[in-house]
C-alpha cells in the first residue's frame, strides 16, 4: 500500500516479488500493472438472433467484469493499470469509437438483455473516464496536478477525438443533471473537461490544430455534393473538360445517406462539445468558424434538401428519416453559431469587457455577413434577435455613457 | 460497421491522437478465457484445501466415498476444460466448479453462464455431473461451515479491494436524439415548396 499525504507520483512502495524478495518501486511503475487483457468493445448486433445475442453478452460481460475490477482497485493500482495497460486503453477507445449514439440509424437493441448489458458498459466506461479525469480522489489519494496533466496527455488517455466522443455519448444527460449539482458534486462532463483542459493546456493547442480538420469535413461534404468550396477553388483550378462530379441529386442513394449521416453526426458532436465546454468557442472562432459554417449552410443545404425531397426513394421511411436528420443538422448548425456568437462576442459585451467596442463591431460584422446569405440570415429567430439586440443596445448604452467621461478627461 | 463519424475523420486525418499500431496483438475470447483461468488459479482457494476440508470433517469410513466423488469432480472438470490441459488447470477448474455449485441443487442459467464465460462451450452433462458431485460431497456437512470455508478461502467471495469508484454517482443514460425543426412536418416535403429555412 502506498503512503498517505504524498502525491502518487512521488510515492514508493515496497513489495514482495514472485521470488519472495522485497523490492522498492515507484508507486507508478509498469511492473505493478496486473496482466488482465481487456477486450475491445463490439457494438450490439443489428439482428439480435440468439447466437448473436449470446456472443454480444459474453463479450460485453468480460468488459463489465474487468471495468468493475478496475474501478474497485485502490488509487495507485488503478493508475498503474490505466497508464501501462495498452489493452485497457484500446478497450475504452473502442467503446468511444463504436458505441451506438442516440442518433444512429439502427434502432435500440430489441433484446432486453442486450439493452441492459449495453447500459452497464456505457455507465462503467463513463466512470472509468471520470476516474481518469480526477487528479484528486480524496485527501490521501491524489496526483500532483502538473504531473497529472503530463500523464493524461503523454499517454493519450484523453485526446481531442476522445473528448468529442465523450461529449456526444455522455454529455446530454449528465451535463444537464450535473450542471445543477455542480456546487455539491464535481462529477460531471463539463467539469471532467475542465479538469483535463486546466491541468493540461496543451489540449488547447491540439484543439487549435483540430479545427482545420473539422472545417475540412465540411469541405469534403461540399466536394462530394459536387459543390466547390472557397478554399478548393483557390487551390485547384477547375478543369475545363474535367469529369462532372456527381451531385446530391445524381449520386447513388447510399452515398447520399452517408453524407447526411456524416453531417448529422458532425454537427451534433461539435454542438455538444461547445455546449458542454464553452471555453473551446474561442479556438473555433479564431478559425473563422462562423463564416465558414454559414457559407457551408448556404451552399450545401439547398442541394441536400432538394435531393431528399425530389429523389425517388423506394423506402419512404428512409426518406423521412433523412429529412429529419437534415433538419436536425440545420438546427445544430444554427445553434452552434448561436453558441459561438454568444461566447465570443455577446458575453464579453454583456460582461462589460474592456474591448467592448471591438466585440460590438465584430458582432455587427457577423450580422452584415449573414444578410446576403439568404438562409443563415434566419440564424436569428425572433427571441434570439431581441436578445442579441438587447445585448448590442446595452453595449451602445455603455459606450454612450463612457464617451462623455472620456471627453472630460484630457490626455 | 460504425456509420461515418466526425471523430473518425479526426482520428485519421489529424495529428492529435495516438495512431493505432496495426501490428499490435488483438485478443480473442479464447485468449481472454485462458487469462481468466490463469488469474482464477492464483486466487485463494486451492484444490488441496478443498480435499483437506472435505475429508477432515467427515468420518474415516466415508473417506473413500468422498475421495471417489472428488475424483468424479476432477473428471467432470477435465471434460469442461478439455483433456489437452495439465493437472494444474484441471484442478483449478474443479475449484471453480466447487465454488459455483457449493450452494446449488441444480445447474441454473447463472451457473451455465458463469462456466461458459470461464471455459467456453462445454458439455452440459459435465456440469450436471459436477453439480451432483458437489452436492453429495457437501451433504453431510453443515451449510454454515461450508459457507465459512468458502468465504475465508476464496478471494472471489472476499475481494480485498476498495469499494467501487463512482458507485454513488447519479448517472444519466439520456443521449442526444434527432431533434428536427418542430414546425416542419414530414408531410410538408411532398408539396415541393417546403424548405429548411427558419
Amino acid at each position: 500500500m502506498a503512503c498517505a499525504q504524498v502525491p502518487l507520483d512521488e510515492q514508493q512502495v515496497t513489495e514482495r516479488c514472485s521470488l519472495g524478495k522485497e523490492r522498492t518501486l515507484s508507486a507508478l511503475h509498469p511492473e505493478r500493472k496486473e496482466e488482465r487483457i481487456f477486450m475491445p468493445y463490439k457494438p450490439p448486433p443489428e439482428e439480435c438472433t440468439p447466437a448473436e445475442v449470446e456472443e454480444f453478452l459474453e463479450h460485453a460481460r468480460f468488459i463489465t467484469d474487468d471495468l468493475e475490477w478496475l474501478l474497485g482497485l485502490p488509487h495507485d493500482k488503478f493508475w498503474c493499470q490505466v497508464v501501462f495497460d495498452e489493452s485497457l486503453q484500446r478497450c475504452l477507445d473502442s467503446y468511444l469509437q463504436h458505441a451506438p449514439r442516440g442518433l444512429d440509424l439502427t434502432a435500440l437493441p430489441s433484446s432486453p438483455a442486450v439493452a441492459d448489458m449495453q447500459r452497464s458498459v456505457h455507465r462503467l466506461v463513463f466512470l472509468a473516464f471520470l476516474r481518469m479525469a480526477t487528479h484528486k480522489e480524496s485527501k490521501e489519494n491524489f496526483i500532483t496536478p502538473a504531473v497529472f496533466g503530463e500523464i493524461i496527455y503523454n499517454n493519450f488517455l484523453f485526446d481531442i477525438p476522445k473528448i468529442l466522443d465523450l461529449c456526444v455519448l455522455f454529455g446530454k444527460g449528465n451535463s444537464q443533471l450535473l450542471h445543477k449539482m455542480i456546487a455539491l458534486c464535481k462529477f460531471c462532463t463539463n467539469v471532467l473537461l475542465e479538469n483535463i483542459f486546466t491541468q493540461q493546456p496543451s489540449y488547447y493547442n491540439d484543439l487549435d490544430e483540430t479545427v482545420p480538420t473539422v472545417l475540412q469535413v465540411f469541405d469534403t461534404v461540399l466536394e462530394k455534393c459536387g459543390l466547390r468550396c472557397e478554399g478548393a477553388t483557390a487551390m485547384q483550378p477547375m478543369k475545363l473538360n474535367g469529369h462532372k462530379q456527381p451531385t446530391a441529386m445524381t449520386m447513388n442513394q447510399q452515398d447520399l445517406v452517408d453524407i447526411i449521416l456524416y453531417l448529422c453526426d458532425s454537427t451534433t458532436t461539435i454542438h455538444a462539445f461547445l455546449d458542454i465546454f464553452p471555453a473551446a468557442c474561442s479556438s473555433f472562432h479564431s478559425h473563422s468558424f462562423i463564416s465558414r459554417l454559414t457559407s457551408f449552410y448556404e451552399t450545401a443545404v439547398p442541394d441536400l434538401e432538394l435531393s431528399v425531397r425530389k429523389r425517388n426513394f423506394d423506402d419512404k421511411s428512409l426518406q423521412e428519416d433523412l429529412w429529419q436528420r437534415l433538419s436536425h443538422s440545420c438546427r445544430k448548425m444554427v445553434e452552434t453559431v448561436h453558441l459561438l456568437l454568444h461566447h465570443t462576442c455577446l458575453q464579453p459585451i454583456l460582461e462589460g469587457s474592456e474591448n467592448m467596442q471591438t466585440f460590438a463591431d465584430e458582432l455587427l460584422q457577423h450580422f452584415t455577413y449573414f444578410l446576403p446569405e439568404k438562409r443563415p440570415a434566419s440564424f436569428s429567430d425572433e427571441t434570439r434577435t431581441s436578445y442579441l439586440l438587447q445585448g448590442v443596445e446595452s453595449a451602445w448604452d455603455s459606450v454612450g455613457r463612457r464617451k462623455p467621461q472620456s471627453q472630460l478627461q484630457p490626455n | 460497421m460504425s456509420p461515418p463519424r466526425l471523430t473518425g475523420a479526426l482520428r485519421s486525418f489529424s495529428n492529435v491522437s495516438k495512431k493505432e499500431d496495426v501490428t499490435e496483438q488483438l485478443y480473442d475470447l479464447k485468449t481472454k478465457r485462458l487469462k481468466r483461468q490463469e488469474l482464477f488459479a492464483r486466487e485463494g482457494l486451492t484444490w488441496q484445501k478443498i480435499v483437506h476440508f472435505c475429508t477432515e470433517h467427515q468420518g474415516k469410513a466415508k473417506h473413500q466415498a468422498v475421495s471417489q466423488e472428488l475424483k468424479s469432480l476432477l473428471l467432470a472438470a477435465k471434460q469442461i476444460v478439455g483433456s489437452e490441459h495439465g493437472q494444474e488447470i484441471i484442478e483449478s477448474a474443479a475449484v471453480f466448479l466447487f465454488e459455483t455449485f457449493h450452494n446449488k441443487d441444480h445447474v441454473g442459467t447463472e451457473e451455465t453462464r458463469a462456466i461458459k464465460q470461464m471455459f467456453g462451450p462445454f458439455p452440459s452433462s459435465a456440469a450436471e455431473a459436477s453439480c451432483a458431485c458437489v452436492a453429495r460431497i457437501l451433504a453431510p456437512l453443515e451449510d454454515s461451515r461450508v459457507e465459512d470455508f468458502i468465504q475465508n478461502q476464496s478471494s472471489r467471495h472476499n475481494p480485498q479491494r476498495g469499494s467501487m469508484f463512482g458507485r454513488n454517482i447519479a448517472f444519466s443514460y439520456e443521449s442526444y436524439t434527432i431533434d428536427p425543426l418542430e414546425d416542419l412536418p414530414w408531410s410538408g416535403i411532398q408539396e415541393g415548396n417546403t424548405s429548411l429555412d427558419f
